[in-house]
């Protein structure tokens, strides 16, 4: 050990090329709560709620464990988990892990004065559950959150549009583009909005499927009120789970809709799927229930793969 | 006034912090003014959205929630111009988030500060005493397997501001910046080509890391051709500490921080001159 080097290739006066310091996360934190371009549309403070429940006491697993989720801004499930062992694993090691589900509550029940909420989801294509950090109150102050400039918050508000409307849940990348001279602020080129669409898809609020557009379980999550109370006509329920559905099936009859996710539960083990509203022939493929044990197995293929910890864009 | 009533002055516990906020939830009565604090059902349950578990209701009219509405702006301001690293300005905060609540303001920030600690762990601070700007500082050590949850290597700039503090401390808390770009260039940093990581690493280290305070950037008198000098900035006296620093140079080397004695014992002197109250740390180095 501490072999030492040369005097040319010290600090002092300089290491030796290429050796890569690990940095310290203690620098940064992103809180991507942020991109929020609801002020207008929201309402102020009308998206409140509250509840009277009890505050939980909270350690610095829990902090840790909010200060990392802020820097994701969403995850999936098995990496909430595994963020939570983390976290259990730094600071107290020999306490029992919380069950997930007491451990985000506990949580939210300090963060609901904040207006801040650990909110679980699940994606449209696959029903896979995801968790983001989701900003309850829309105010002056979410303005401010935005990683984007106005130019850029109103392509994906126009994207955002033609999602709501397309029947299909997504809106092609051509479409999109279309719309860049009618932005609000500063001129945007094709070019540039096209990287702006990519950036979109790298802070989890689109997803890109061959050219196509939809939203991000993370924007569902985070924006589904605000969607539903801007958009109160173009919007899409599910017939299962009543939610706002961006993407799914939808009964060639009497024209209802149900998630992917919905559809694979509700007619899980049936041989003759049919319209929960009008009983005509469901015309669709069915498709399987989220299955997190095949998930891990498929996963445990390529465990170094990083792009387990993101969520899947494709 | 009234927050007092609700929210005492700075709790010494936890268990206490959790008790205020705990009573002012409880205070809440069904019906109140709503137009003053409007309130909306959320709806069934939003798409996909896992069955809520909290039921909605509306928020009582008492002034007191409307103060903690501000409390949470605020906790979300600081938290959010926190990422950019860019110290928060107290004109900023008041103009954006405080509005006619400026009688009031420092009520709200010591209630701010409480919950960013209590919650997220994160100290706010002032930068420098009657700065008039604020940072959040970790209070929770860094540890390295955080990256690893985070999925990602940290933020790469973060391990070049690393080289650059150290580089200054080991010069004697001071460094022109030329040298700094002799020794960068070693590591196939250069000022006026573009890096694949840290993009222009010119305007990285002389724009950013100075804007957000890591860095004092000042020319130096009498130069020519000019030259510009490089010192700690008051962030990074707050974040970090001269020892953390050294141990960090010594392990970029595979050393021992005793392998430096000069550094060695200006970081133990720094260290004891932390341990005592307030008063800022003149850097006794010499
Ligand atoms: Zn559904
Ligand atoms: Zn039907």
């Amino acid at each position: 050990m501490g072999e030492p080097h040369s005097r040319s290739s010290r600090l002092g006066g300089g290491p030796e090329p290429g050796c890569r310091p690990s940095p310290p996360s203690q620098f940064e934190l992103f809180f991507s709560v942020g991109l929020v371009i609801w002020e207008e549309g929201a309402g102020g403070w009308s998206n409140m709620q509250c509840s009277t429940r009890r505050m939980g006491i909270i350690t610095d697993v829990h902090r840790r464990f909010l200060q990392l989720m802020m820097t994701h801004g969403v995850l999936e499930e098995q990496d909430v988990t595994r963020l939570q062992k983390h976290c259990y694993k730094v600071h107290d090691r020999n306490a029992t892990v919380e069950k997930l589900e007491d451990f985000i509550n506990n949580i939210n029940s300090v963060l609901e004065p904040l207006y801040i909420e650990v909110k679980k989801g699940v994606t449209e294509d696959d029903g896979r559950p995801i968790y983001a950090l989701v900003n309850l109150a829309t105010s002056s102050v979410s303005k401010m959150a935005s990683d984007f400039a106005e130019n850029e918050l109103d392509l994906f508000r126009k994207a955002l549009e033609l999602i709501i409307d397309s029947d299909s849940g997504f809106a092609s990348s051509t479409n999109i583009l279309n719309l860049v001279d009618q932005l609000k602020g500063k001129k945007m080129r094709k070019k540039e909005a096209e990287q702006v669409l990519q950036k979109f898809v790298q802070n989890k609020w689109l997803i890109e499927k061959e050219g196509e557009f939809t939203l991000h379980g993370r924007a569902i999550l985070e924006m589904g009120q605000y969607i539903r109370e801007t958009y109160p006509d173009a919007v899409k329920m599910c017939n299962i789970c009543h939610g706002l559905l961006i993407q799914g099936q939808s009964c060639e009859t009497c024209g209802i809709r149900m998630h992917l996710p919905c559809v694979a539960k509700y007619f899980q083990s049936v041989s003759e799927p049919r319209c929960p509203h009008c009983n005509d022939y469901w015309p669709h493929e069915i498709p399987e229930v989220f299955n997190p044990e095949k998930e891990r197995e498929a996963a445990g293929v390529s465990k170094a793969n990083r792009k387990s910890l993101r969520s899947r864009q494709h | 006034m009234l927050q007092k009533t609700r929210f005492r002055g700075r709790p010494s516990t936890q268990a206490e912090t959790e008790r205020d906020w705990g009573h002012g939830r409880e205070t809440r009565t069904p019906q109140g003014a709503a137009d003053e604090v409007p309130s909306t059902s959320r709806g069934a349950s939003g798409s996909q959205e896992a069955a809520g578990t909290r039921s909605p209701s509306a928020r009582s009219a008492s002034a007191a929630p409307a103060m903690e509405l501000k409390v949470a702006e605020l906790v979300q301001f600081l938290l959010i111009k926190d990422q950019k690293k860019i110290p928060i300005k107290r004109t900023d905060i008041l103009k954006h988030v405080i509005g006619d609540y400026k009688d009031i303001f420092p009520d709200l920030l010591k209630l701010a500060a409480q919950r960013l600690e209590y919650v997220f762990g994160y100290k706010l601070v002032e930068l420098e005493p009657k700065s008039n700007s604020y940072i959040l500082i970790n209070t929770l050590e860094p540890v390295e397997e955080d990256a690893e949850v985070r999925g990602d290597q940290g933020t790469p700039t973060t391990g070049l501001l690393m080289i650059v503090l150290g580089l200054i401390f080991m010069k004697g808390n001071t460094i022109k910046e030329t040298e700094v770009w002799d020794f960068l260039r070693r590591l196939g940093v250069y000022p006026t080509k573009k890096h694949f990581i840290f993009g222009d690493p010119k305007k990285l280290i002389t724009e950013d890391f100075v804007r957000q305070r890591y860095l004092e950037y000042r020319r130096i008198p009498h130069t020519d051709p000019v030259d510009y000098e490089f010192q700690w900035g008051p962030r990074t006296n707050l974040e970090t500490t001269k020892m953390k620093v050294l141990k960090f140079v010594a392990k970029v080397h595979n050393q021992d921080p005793k392998d430096w004695p000069a550094q060695y014992c200006e970081a133990l002197a720094d260290e004891a001159a932390r341990a005592r109250p307030p008063p800022s740390v003149p850097a006794p180095s010499s």
